[in-house]
């Protein structure tokens, strides 16, 4: 039996379609119901139904033995995990956000104050890559608020169009990673279930990359 | 004030008869283990000087329990096993010859703040073989860490062997700087096959090199994967670290135990630790491996003597943990049987003798302290699930008893 830990959305949706491109049946992942455990005796596959940042935790537990998440809760979670492939989708990046006025100039307000829903890939970013101390304020959403009302002198947050941040007289001013969604593995489970999770793996892998070929014609 | 009374603190747990009888048992079985095989035990304190970690950066300021003793010097609770005796074999051992075989079974505390859940407690045992730097030391160690899994009573094991200095070849051929190096040493250990295509395409690496990265993250085996590497790598670190495997599972064929291990040449945790060969084992049911080990030529050199040194570690909580889900845990007797006695002369006196007899037989029993009747001590019997009920009361019966 094989456990994948997917979060529901438009993600596992994604997850559930490459798998079923790649030969395996998936019925039970798609099932409509409240069910938070939707198991397949005959595939031995069992699907578990999270909440994307508990994904990398049910991983590294070995409660899942594969997970599909954001690399944005990746980064985020700091799990000592596999992360065997770049599903390509859901692509975005993770940026730091101010008023236009501040581009370039970031590097000369000492002591700024963070806005973000990510404090661990901030304190990465400033602390460990651009090796300044920051003053992180954590919050829970609508994050482009803190610089325009003077919480914070700027943002770390996901940016996908960019459309929220023009209207709010925001900018990109770094980019801190690209995100998307990847294909976790557990350590211990790549090893004792090796004959079943690698084909799966293989298999994925090839389903990526007709994919990105496509994109690429299209 | 008294809110937390009821409570443990996170991390820590109450371990209850049942698995803490099967967790002394797998202790006492393992320190026999290492006995027989000429490894001594050793005792280190419980806590250490601070500096005893953080000279050699062995361990992460935030993962030590920390406090200050009286003249304000930093405390640290043990974290582990072998920089403990890293330290010791640098000292109080330092006019020891080598080589030493040193053990020990004990409580580490590690502070981890991220993930939760984990166990901040938890027992392990290990071993390190200290003055030997060859294949044969290298074996010996994983096979008496195979031994000591086995003795546990789990079967399914699984071994994983690398051999960092293998990596360290390719980097010095390659010209990799250090800080590449470790990004790519990251990305080879996550298996992240994209990022390691990027770094490999950003440092202008060649073909062969791209492929021998995909190799390292995608062959495992025996002496198959030795041949398909061997056949590649041109440097001579690197094909020496490949010669040290190739060694290390000849011998471990001797010991009748290769059908356990793999070799994974991508395993490249601790870089600055490990100096050669690195091992892990996995069993079904748990998420973490449940043995540890390699060699750390450079740890005890910190403390000022140059040994080299191989060993291993094994979590008897995660194992236990595993026994239980493994639905392997041994059946569990509090007590075999019980003796009560009627009021008389002698009796007592009879009803204790008829218990040692007893335990001199491996059982375990108890004497009737509640001064039950034969009768209530019957139904006592039953409620409690003991097996053997003996009630002394007459001279003839207690003869027969005894």
């Amino acid at each position: 039996m094989i456990t994948i830990a997917l979060s529901k959305g438009r993600l596992a949706e994604k997850a559930l379609d490459l798998l079923e491109a790649a030969g395996y049946d998936v019925t039970a992942g798609r099932e409509e119901s409240r069910k938070l455990i939707l198991q397949d005796e005959k595939t031995g596959l069992r699907f578990i139904m999270a909440k994307p940042a508990d994904v990398p935790t049910y991983v590294e537990y070995g409660a899942a033995d594969i997970g599909v998440v954001g690399k944005d809760t990746l980064l985020e979670e700091g799990r000592n995990l596999y992360e065997v492939i770049d599903l390509g989708y859901g692509a975005c990046r993770m940026c730091v956000c101010g008023p236009a006025s501040l581009k370039d100039k970031l590097d000369q307000i000492p002591n700024k104050r963070v806005g973000t829903k990510y404090p661990n890939i901030t304190r990465a970013y400033f602390e460990g890559t651009k090796k300044e101390s920051v003053e992180i304020i954590k919050l829970h959403g609508s994050v482009e608020l803190a610089p325009l009302i003077g919480l914070a002198e700027v943002i770390v947050d996901i940016v996908e169009s960019g459309r929220t941040l023009k209207e709010n007289g925001l900018d990109v001013l770094e980019v801190v990673a690209d995100i998307s969604a990847r294909v976790v593995v557990n350590r211990v489970s790549m090893k004792m279930k090796e004959s079943e999770i690698v084909p799966m793996l293989d298999a994925l892998r090839k389903q990526v990359a007709i994919k990105n070929a496509e994109k690429k014609e299209g | 004030m008294g809110n937390y009374r009821f409570h443990t603190p996170d991390g820590v747990i109450d371990i209850l008869p049942q698995e803490a009888s099967v967790k002394r048992k797998l202790e006492t079985d393992i320190r026999e283990l290492f006995s027989s095989h000429g490894y001594s035990e050793v005792e280190t304190p419980g806590i250490e000087y601070y500096d005893v970690y953080s000279s050699g950066d062995f361990v992460a300021t935030e993962d030590m329990f920390k406090m200050q003793d009286k003249d304000g010097r930093i405390i640290a609770m043990r974290y582990d096993g072998t920089v403990p005796v890293a330290r010791l074999a640098a000292t109080l051992l330092k006019d020891e010859k080598p080589p030493l075989r040193l053990s020990y079974v004990e409580n580490m505390y590690r502070f981890k703040l991220s993930g939760g859940g984990k166990l901040r407690e938890f027992s392990q045992a290990g071993v390190e073989l200290l003055g030997l730097d060859n294949a044969e030391a290298d074996a010996e160690v994983i096979a008496l860490g195979i031994q000591s899994v086995l003795t546990t009573g789990i079967t399914d094991l699984q071994i994983s062997i690398g051999q960092i200095e293998f990596f360290r070849g390719l980097v010095e051929e390659w010209g990799i700087s250090a800080e590449d190096e470790a990004e790519l040493s990251t990305a080879i250990d996550q298996k992240d096959l994209v990022r390691i295509e990027k770094i490999a395409e950003r440092l202008g690496l060649s073909d062969e090199a791209k492929e021998l990265l995909d190799m390292i993250s995608n062959r495992f085996g025996t002496y198959d994967v030795l041949d398909a590497f061997e056949a590649k790598v041109k440097n001579e670190t690197s094909r020496a670290a490949l010669q040290n495997l190739r060694e290390i599972l000849d011998i471990l064929k001797d010991y009748e135990l290769l059908q356990y291990v793999s070799i994974d040449l991508g395993m490249l945790r601790s870089l600055d630790y490990y100096t050669g060969m690195i091992f892990k084992g996995f069993t079904y049911e748990v998420g973490f491996p449940i043995l540890g080990g390699g060699r750390y030529n450079k740890v005890i050199s910190t403390f000022g003597r140059e040994l080299s040194a191989v060993g291993f570690s094994l979590g008897i909580n995660l194992i236990l943990t595993a026994l239980r889900r493994q639905d392997k845990l041994p059946e569990f007797v509090e007590v075999d049987a019980i003796v009560g006695y009627k009021d008389g002369e002698g009796m007592r006196q009879a009803a204790f003798a008829t218990a040692k007899a007893l335990r001199e037989t491996g059982l375990k029993v108890i004497v009737d302290t509640q001064r039950l009747s034969e009768e209530e001590l019957d139904a006592y019997a039953e409620e409690r699930g003991i097996d053997q009920v003996v009630f002394v009361e007459e001279e003839e019966e207690q003869e027969e008893n005894t």
